[in-house]
């Protein structure tokens, strides 16, 4: 067991590409980390540097308590499970696990107890004597994860291992892999392009994109407070809807203005973390099901009109695409209801405390609900 | 209500199928006769008496077989020694070959280092120069390292070939890069990578590559021609040769000889044809 | 990416130390070995170990020798030779392809089943058919002593017993003819594609010194194989020819002049159209010119043989090869003629021309006269030689060639003997497996555009094979400038005009004058050729990919 610290990593390819940019990761030890973003991120990067496969160009990655940036993969003490499997093809599945603890010379017994415990565990036991060929997507999978598990390494990591699986394996094996992971408690990296994934397994989540974190923290964390629009609009399962407009006050409140289009009003939890921003330019960001229908008790300037295009009925609730006049998308989740209008006009209330002001730019920090660790008793 | 459009293009009726299909077998089966009757012919006339040879052209056919020939042209030329020659120096070539092009092959594919796409360019540049250019200097070479007249001279200037290391690389990169990572974290260094993941997961490959290597040795005329004076170094097309120029009228004896010396490739292709097959065509596919 | 840098690096180097040891031995290193070679005066014979002669640095002498200089009346006709030879390659490509379609036709039956049923029966009739070619032609147990045979063949001086062995050997070979026939449909059936590709692939894996001693018996004017086969042909094409009104073989060789003239035509129209629209470049149209050429010639000549067939007039002339008597006796008159020749050179040069053309013949005793003998030897060269009576010829009708041993034909034989060994070979692999990547999505496109059979191939079949075209095209030009030295070797010794450039290196390097500079001067014209050939071949195969 060990925990595992990434100081200043970076990586450069070719003496120019920098696809990875000033890394800080403290994991713990048994925590499951979750690296997510976009593809082209630079998360398998980071995870290779991790395992020893790419070289460090730039930082300290120490596991346990060894800086680790020369030491040979196999002398890292880590297991990794790659999307494509990497099982070696001409040998049995028997062999394929049993390859490494030859390798480091045990005993012929205990290799044959340890891969058969790890194969009942994973319910493989049968299929030992099979080549890679002759196995299910699935169960080649379970395979791959075998391979790491009798190692019994200190540090587990995984790069996307779900991706090549169908919808429905892929939901069973992840809460397999979070069973699997409350019983072997191992330090475990986990790379991800799917956020579904990435917050349903973490323990905490790190989100990268264009080679850089955005943000580390808990899954509920990163979705209630997201540190930047970026980490906003990529994380949840519905996107973030996002208004531009300009903050101005009046009557010291404070009030949202999208052109034509809108003018709501901020609540006063807002205004000391506003305060220096009146008359610039921010996007007000909130997740559809931060929207509902506006009760005749809700205040006006709460309120926005939009045009209803189309209604999804998901069961309980429902996802309406609104345009605003300006022709700004918006996405509504609402309590279903059987006679909701279509082509018309429909006022909405926005649920304040789930409302986001960014500062202008892709990666504009969330001024009202920033991550707890950067402004830790303010704000809500 | 409009009427569906008619079909203007009908199919071709089956017995216009059927026809078109024989005529292409009867193609097909002709064109086989044309490759296969010459090898027939020659099997008869390797049969015969030399004394029957002028009545074969007339008939068709020998007035009596006589299969000793098959034992008399390895009492009348050391045949057997030629073989061993051809065998010796095919095999020996094949086997260092294997080996050099595909260590070669894994340090252009699969170890990263500085000036490794460089010396990749060069070998593939010679690729482009003619053997003829190569001839004369290598002789030269083989005159002053003392390797003229000598087994080495016939096998040490073929046991690197450019062309293989080429294949064998092409053939490499096809193997995931994933599999030597996981190797690697399992604890394999390069040479195990080596030996007990890429050497059995390239062995398609290496065996076209044997396969060539070993036939284009087989069959090499010129370079043992110019190398080797004694007469125990002659290779089989080299003492065949020989033998035709001396007694180039008894053709039963020669056909036989030629007949003796076609065997093995014929027995190579027909066992792993699958294999040069594919070589053949991947190697234009990547060139 | 594993491992320290320097460690990698020493890995890497024992990895690849082995091999690269040898290649710069034996590959690198000679080949600017060789440029510097082809610099010098470089001859075993002048400098070894019993000499103390330095090595003398020439310039670019040697090349002016062979381009220009005492080597070049060589030089030019070998390259014309080699020139000859790779007449072949386009013919035999084509085969190739055509070959490619007819396997790839997929005619025999699929199923495994049907395939099994359909070998059975066509080897249960296959038996049945020899049984009875066996019935039909066996002379029978006894010959009839009052058999009307028995006079015929006592008036030509047979003895019965002889007469009935040739009958009974012919019966046997019918046979054997017709067994090997059935078989052959059997295993195709059974079988099926994997049976004719390996068939038609086969010789082109034994092209070696043992198949061209074969093809040397075949080749034999009298006792081979195609003049066996040849003469009772022509014979009965003469019949045809004499007993057929005379217009219509006129008609015939105008009608596909005429034919010929059109196609060209047609496609250089088509070629200026696509240069004038930029749709292709210049290279393309030099390709195209150049077909169309080989196509009208190959027109006129067989256009030609019809036009002539009725007075059965010559198709190619050319002289015999002189034996060695002929060619002493050339040596003798020169002798007489030049005073200051070295007698014994021209009796050595005698004895090496036995076998050769006068015209072949002429160039080596020139080379042991004054500047200016050439032409006079030659004259009297070819007074020596027989004219003529050369295949297809003379005034009693037609006769088969004397291949091999006929300054005229050796040619052509070597050609026919390539395309027979190529066609099937690593073309026809590579174009199979062109057509096995072609999309069918393709075809059923064009199918539902109604193209017919002709019109699929052109627009996708042709234009999805061109970089496979491209890529053995370009292999074939290289293999074909460095070509031809085994087959002569073996078949001709170089006589009757075969010697190509690769026989001319070995000649000169390594069997009668150890001339290793020329030679190697002789490999780097040969490179050059390569070279400006392959530079052609990409920037025509790029055009004609692009489009
Ligand atoms: N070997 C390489 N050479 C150059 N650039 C690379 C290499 N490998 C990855 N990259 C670049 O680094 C960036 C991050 O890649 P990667 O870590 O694989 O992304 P992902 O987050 O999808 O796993 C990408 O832009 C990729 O193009
Ligand atoms: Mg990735």
């Amino acid at each position: 067991m060990a925990q595992v610290t990434l100081k200043n990593v970076a990586k450069v390819y070719d003496k120019k590409i920098r696809a990875v940019e000033d890394v800080n990761i403290q994991i713990t030890d048994g925590e499951f980390l979750v690296f997510v973003g976009p593809s082209g991120c630079g998360k398998s990067t980071t995870l290779r540097m991790i395992a020893g496969l790419e070289e460090i160009s730039e930082g300290t990655i120490s596991i346990g308590d060894h800086v680790v940036n020369d030491v040979h993969p196999k002398d890292r003490d880590i297991a990794m499970v790659f999307q494509n499997y990497a099982l070696y093809p001409h040998m049995t599945v028997y062999k394929n696990m049993a390859f490494g603890l030859m390798l480091r010379k045990l005993p012929r017994e205990k290799i044959d107890k340890l891969v058969r415990d790890a194969a009942k565990l994973l319910d493989i036991a049968h299929l030992l004597d099979r080549k890679p060929k002759a196995l299910s997507g699935g169960q080649r999978q379970r395979v791959a994860l075998g391979r790491a598990i009798v190692r019994e390494p200190a540090v587990f990591l995984f790069d996307e291992p779900l991706s090549n699986l169908d919808a429905k394996l892929r939901a069973t094996t992840r809460t397999e892999l979070k069973k699997l992971h409350a019983r072997l408690k191992t330090t475990t990296i986990y790379v991800t392009h799917d956020q579904i994934e990435a917050m349903t397994l973490g323990d905490r989540i790190v989100v990268m994109s264009d080679g850089r974190v955005q943000q580390i923290d808990t899954p509920l964390n990163v979705y209630k407070r997201p540190a930047n629009r970026f980490v906003g609009a990529f994380v949840g399962a519905t996107p973030m809807n996002f208004l531009e407009g300009i903050l101005e006050s009046a009557d010291g409140r404070f009030f949202f203005v999208a052109g034509e289009t809108a003018r709501i009003a901020l609540p006063a939890e807002f205004s000391s973390a506003l305060a220096d921003h009146i008359g610039n330019t921010l996007s007000l960001g909130f997740r559809p099901s931060a929207m509902r229908e506006a009760s005749p008790a809700d205040p006006q300037d709460e309120r926005i009109t939009l045009r209803t295009i189309l209604v999804e009925p998901l069961g309980k609730n429902a996802d309406v695409s609104c345009e605003f006049p300006d022709g700004t998308h918006v996405l509504a989740r609402i309590d279903a209801r059987e006679d909701f209008p279509v082509n018309a006009d429909v006022q909405f209330t926005l649920e304040m405390k789930h409302v986001h002001i960014f500062e202008p730019g892709e990666f504009g920090a969330n001024l009202v609900h920033p991550p707890a660790d950067i402004l830790a008793p303010a704000a809500v | 209500m409009p009427n569906p459009p008619t079909p203007t293009r009908v199919k071709p009726s089956t017995l216009a199928k059927t026809l078109g299909r024989a005529v292409i077998v009867a193609l097909l089966v002709l064109l086989a006769l044309t490759f296969i009757f010459p090898f027939v012919w020659q099997i008869l006339i390797s049969l015969s008496a030399l004394t029957d040879v002028d009545l074969l052209t007339q008939t068709g056919f020998p007035p009596a077989l006589q299969p000793e020939n098959f034992i008399t042209i390895f009492q009348r030329v050391d045949l057997a020694r030629y073989f061993f020659n051809s065998f010796f120096i095919a095999g020996w070539v094949t086997i260092l070959q294997v080996i050099t092009c595909s260590m070669a092959a894994y340090a252009f594919s699969r170890i990263q280092w500085p000036g490794r796409d460089k010396v990749f360019l060069l070998y593939l540049a010679t690729l482009m120069v003619p053997a003829v250019v190569l001839m004369v200097p290598n002789f030269v070479v083989v005159l002053k390292l003392g390797m003229f007249d000598d087994y080495s001279g016939l096998i040490l200037p073929s046991a690197f070939s450019a062309y293989g290391t080429f294949l064998l690389r092409q053939f490499m990169l096809t193997v995931p890069s994933s599999l030597d990572e996981a190797a690697a974290i399992d604890g394999a260094s390069h040479w195990r990578i080596f030996t007990t993941i890429m050497l059995p997961l390239a062995r398609p490959g290496i065996i076209v590559m044997a396969i060539f290597a070993f036939l284009f040795n087989y069959n090499s005329f010129f370079w043992p021609l110019i190398i080797t004076k004694t007469a125990n170094l002659r290779v089989l097309p080299v003492g065949l040769l020989q033998f035709e120029s001396s007694y180039g009228q008894e053709t039963p004896l020669i056909m036989a000889g030629s007949l003796l010396a076609m065997l093995p490739p014929i027995i190579i292709f027909l066992v792993l044809q699958k294999y040069l097959v594919k070589g053949i065509q991947l190697g234009a596919v990547k060139g | 990416m594993i491992g320290s840098k320097k460690k990698r690096v020493a890995i890497a180097m024992m990895f690849l130390l082995p091999n690269l040891i040898g290649f710069l031995i034996f590959t690198a290193g000679p080949i600017f070995f060789s440029l510097y070679m082809s610099l010098t005066d470089w001859a075993l014979t002048k400098h070894n170990e019993f000499s103390t002669e330095p090595i003398r640095f020439v310039g670019m002498q040697n090349y002016q020798r062979l381009l220009v200089g005492d080597e070049s009346v060589f030089f030019w006709d070998y390259l014309g030779n080699t020139i000859f030879l790779m007449i072949g390659i386009p013919i035999s490509i084509a085969g190739s392809l055509a070959l490619a379609l007819l396997i790839n036709a997929k005619a025999t039956p699929q199923a495994p089943r049907i395939r099994i049923r359909a070998g059975v029966i066509a080897l249960v009739i296959g038996a049945i058919v020899t049984f009875f070619a066996w019935l039909a032609t066996t002379p029978g147990p006894l010959p009839d002593p009052a058999s009307p045979l028995l006079e015929m063949s006592a008036e030509v001086g047979l003895t019965d017993k002889s007469l009935f062995e040739v009958a009974r050997l012919r019966s046997i070979s019918f046979t054997l003819i017709t067994a090997v026939f059935s078989l052959v449909i059997a295993l195709g059936l059974i079988v099926g594609s994997v049976f004719f590709r390996t068939v038609y692939y086969l010789p082109s894996l034994l092209a070696s010194v043992p198949m061209f001693l074969f093809w040397k018996t075949l080749y034999r004017p009298r006792g081979g194989l195609i003049n066996a086969v040849l003469d009772p042909a022509l014979d009965t094409i003469q019949t045809i020819i004499t007993s057929t009104p005379r217009f219509l073989w006129y008609a015939l060789g105008i009608a596909l002049w005429t034919a010929a003239i059109i196609w060209a035509f047609r496609l250089m129209r088509s070629g200026i159209n696509k240069l004038v629209h930029k749709d292709a470049g210049a290279a393309a149209f030099i390709g195209r010119t150049a077909l169309v050429l080989t196509m009208l010639i190959t027109a006129y000549g067989v256009g030609a043989v019809l036009v002539q067939a009725p007075q059965q007039s010559m198709l190619r002339s050319g002289f015999t090869s002189l034996d060695r008597s002929q060619t002493q006796t050339i040596a003798d008159s020169l002798a007489a003629e030049f005073p200051t020749a070295d007698t014994a050179e021209l009796n050595l040069i005698a004895r090496n021309t036995d076998g050769s053309s006068p015209d072949d013949a002429a160039r080596f005793f020139a080379t042991a006269l004054p500047d200016d003998a050439l032409p006079r030897t030659r004259t009297i060269a070819r007074a020596q030689a027989k004219p003529l009576h050369d295949g297809l010829t003379s005034g009693d009708g037609l006769t088969s060639p004397e291949w091999l041993l006929s300054p005229s034909w050796a040619k052509t034989a070597l050609v026919v003997m390539g395309i027979w060994t190529a066609i099937g070979g690593a073309n026809m692999l590579l174009y199979l497996a062109g057509l096995a990547n072609i999309p069918p999505e393709l075809y059923e496109a064009a199918d539902i555009d109604g193209a017919s059979g002709w019109q699929r191939f052109v627009h996708v079949t042709w234009p999805q094979l061109a970089p496979t075209t491209f890529f053995i095209v370009v292999m074939s030009v290289i293999a074909g400038v460095q070509g031809g030295f085994e087959q002569a070797m073996v078949m001709t010794e170089g006589k009757a005009d075969t010697i190509t450039l690769s026989y001319y290196l070995y000649n000169i390097g390594f069997s009668d004058r150890f001339e290793l500079g020329l030679a190697c001067a002789i490999a780097w014209v040969m490179f050059a050729m390569i070279f400006v050939l392959t530079i052609f071949n990409f920037r025509v195969g790029n055009q004609l990919t692009n489009d």
